[in-house]
């Protein structure tokens, strides 16, 4: 197999989580980059919002390098604003919510607002909920892109600002008031999680090549159900590498980053 | 008596908040209506320099709308003569930006005698790709502005309910998240279903600050690109400043009327600005300059590690108090060749401005 980076892995599995003939409500970075991925291979009909206004652009002047770039509304079909877009979500236009988070808990609730339990003045501020919030309520299907350590996969996150099954109780996500099926994948480098229709807890799916299922609990800090059928995770193609490398980031934005610790 | 009711976030919630009784943080609807019901709704040259539109406008204590998305249409030109004059305890309202924020919050750090944020209501404030905004972390963590969250949606649709003229909006999000138990909104029974839903209240700013692709000198506007939330944004303040980067003929206008997105009685002061939202991009104009937003970012960052304010009091003593106008400011940052740059960045996205 060809070498390949974390996040070259990320976006390669979050683009074989999407179907064909479907629309994706896309965040910055690797949901951008998974989604042009899945639309030069095997989803040709699949099709994106961005949150500043636009539906299915083609973006063939370059990745947008954010969600209110003014590239991702070349060539769209419809184009208005924020309002209008999240009233697509609303009304259930909009198949897949493809979103990040700094904390996730077994039931798939997200934290992307403060660390530290205190809201009016939290350890860390972070810039708050942008689209994720209502992207996780009125999609249909909620992805999401996550850092696999302890502190980021941990029992209760500090603030729940994107909504998953809440307690995991069946009803949580009805008394909300919300509309969207709620939590579907998690993608990390070293894993694929999907979550158990049963109990609403979140469940090994598939793992990357050389780890265990025991590993990658090792990295959880609450359990996660590991069901006796956990596959290998795919791994990108010399031709998967060559579209994330020389045609969707051909400059590098996300994929060559560099990450702080 | 229908709700107030819950969702069943207090079960599972860890989040400890300071509990306060709802008040308005801009006007009410009949408030914002009493005061455009006393202006002239004929055409009249609306046409002034940015220096006497702010300056006739901007008050202490405000609500100031923060219309484009992140980097894209920002009002950045407005923001700069907003610092220039000098405004005390303001409430900030926007979904999601960047720098035009991070302006304001440098200001108030190095000058607070002349700039101070007294309270933010908002979706997100950061940089996209670029980083976190560093001034935001420092105001927050430090407990020196009061907060409000809410989604992206959230934030626009507060300022649609504004711009209907309605008190509040009924939406599908928020529930079941932090945001209920923290935020202004309330969860209720719908009197129709029986089903809980979320109200969130209108955002009715006293003064937005919008730019847009083309307007007439009346302040009726075209935009190319995403809208962003600027039209409700513009349609729900009590006075709006518009920006523009190209002032075009009524008559145009008037052949595609369709084309308006905001009317000219929404709009009190229209100010022609070119590249009016840079570092910010403008569709069919220009790009975005990631370098000066990362040179500013920078130079935030630095304050925030360092707690020293020498390096963001440069950049406003050259950049913002150094310039008499924005196009001064044009001059000394990016000049002729950095816009031009920018504008080929565009790679020239359709706008229809005849």
């Amino acid at each position: 197999m060809p070498e390949y980076s974390a996040f070259e892995m990320i976006a390669f599995t979050g683009s074989r989580q999407l179907q064909d003939n479907k629309i994706v409500f896309v965040g910055t970075g690797l949901p951008i980059i998974a989604a042009m991925h899945a639309q030069l291979t095997h989803a040709p009909n699949l099709y994106m919002i961005y949150e500043a206004g636009s539906l299915a652009p083609i973006l063939d002047i370059g990745m947008p390098l954010s969600v209110g770039d003014t590239r991702a509304g070349h060539k769209a079909c419809f184009m208005k604003g924020l309002c209008a877009v999240f009233e697509l979500t609303q009304r259930g236009f909009a198949d897949y919510a493809f979103i990040g988070g700094a904390q996730i808990d077994m039931y798939g609730n997200i934290s992307s607002t403060i660390e530290g339990n205190y809201y009016n003045k939290p350890d860390i501020r972070f810039p708050g909920s942008g689209g994720a919030g209502a992207m996780a309520a009125n999609c249909g299907k909620t992805i999401a892109i996550m850092a696999l350590e302890k502190r980021r996969f941990c029992k209760k996150v500090d603030f729940i600002t994107s909504i998953g099954y809440g307690d995991g109780s069946p009803d949580y996500r009805e008394k909300a008031g919300v509309m969207g099926a709620g939590p579907y994948r998690v993608i990390t480098q070293q894993a694929l999680f999907g979550f158990d229709e049963a109990t609403r807890r979140m469940k090994l799916l598939e793992v990357k090549p050389g780890f265990t299922p025991q590993q990658i609990q090792e990295m959880i800090e609450f359990e996660l159900i590991i069901p006796p059928d956990v596959t290998d995770m795919a791994e990108p193609t010399d031709e998967d590498l060559r579209l994330l490398r020389d045609v969707i980031d051909s400059e590098g934005y996300f994929l060559r980053r560099v990450v702080k610790k | 008596m229908l709700g107030p009711v819950s969702s069943k976030i207090k079960s599972i919630s860890k989040v400890k908040y300071d509990e306060k009784p709802f008040e308005h943080w801009g006007l009410t609807s009949n408030e914002v209506r009493k005061i455009t019901e006393k202006k002239d709704h004929g055409l009249y040259d609306k046409r002034m320099t940015l220096k006497d539109a702010v300056a006739k406008l901007v008050k202490d204590g405000i609500n100031l709308g923060v219309g484009g998305f992140v980097n894209t249409r920002v009002p950045a030109a407005i923001i700069h003569e907003i610092i220039r004059k000098g405004v005390q305890n303001l409430t900030l309202s926007f979904h999601s930006n960047s720098i035009c924020l991070e302006w304001l919050a440098g200001a108030m750090i190095c000058y607070p005698e002349k700039v101070s944020i007294k309270r933010v209501e908002l979706a997100w404030w950061g940089y996209e790709l670029i980083g976190i905004a560093p001034l935001w972390r420092y105001l927050v963590q430090n407990k020196i502005v009061e907060t409000d969250d809410y989604t992206n949606y959230g934030m626009s649709v507060r300022f649609k309910a504004g711009a209907m003229g309605i008190p509040f909006i009924p939406v599908r999000d928020h529930g079941g998240s932090d945001m209920e138990l923290v935020n202004r909104g309330k969860m209720i029974e719908c009197p129709f279903t029986g089903q809980n839903i979320y109200l969130l209240p209108a955002c009715n700013p006293d003064v937005g600050i919008v730019h847009t692709t083309a307007a007439d000198m009346y302040g009726n506007a075209r935009i190319f690109g995403a809208l962003c939330t600027c039209p409700e944004i513009a349609m729900a303040s009590a006075y709006t400043i518009m920006t523009t980067d190209k002032v075009i003929p009524t008559d145009t206008i008037r052949r595609y009327p369709n084309l308006t997105e905001i009317p000219y009685v929404a709009v009190d002061a229209v100010v022609e600005q070119p590249f009016g939202c840079y570092p910010g991009a403008c569709y069919g104009y220009y790009w975005f300059d990631m370098d000066h937003l990362r040179m500013y970012r920078g130079i935030c960052d630095d304050f925030r590690k360092t707690g020293n304010k020498d390096g963001l009091k440069k950049y406003f003593n050259d950049y913002i108090f150094g310039c008499e106008t924005f196009d001064d400011f044009l001059e000394k940052t990016a000049g002729y060749k950095k816009l031009r740059q920018l504008r080929e960045l565009d790679g020239g996205q359709p706008i229809y401005t005849l």
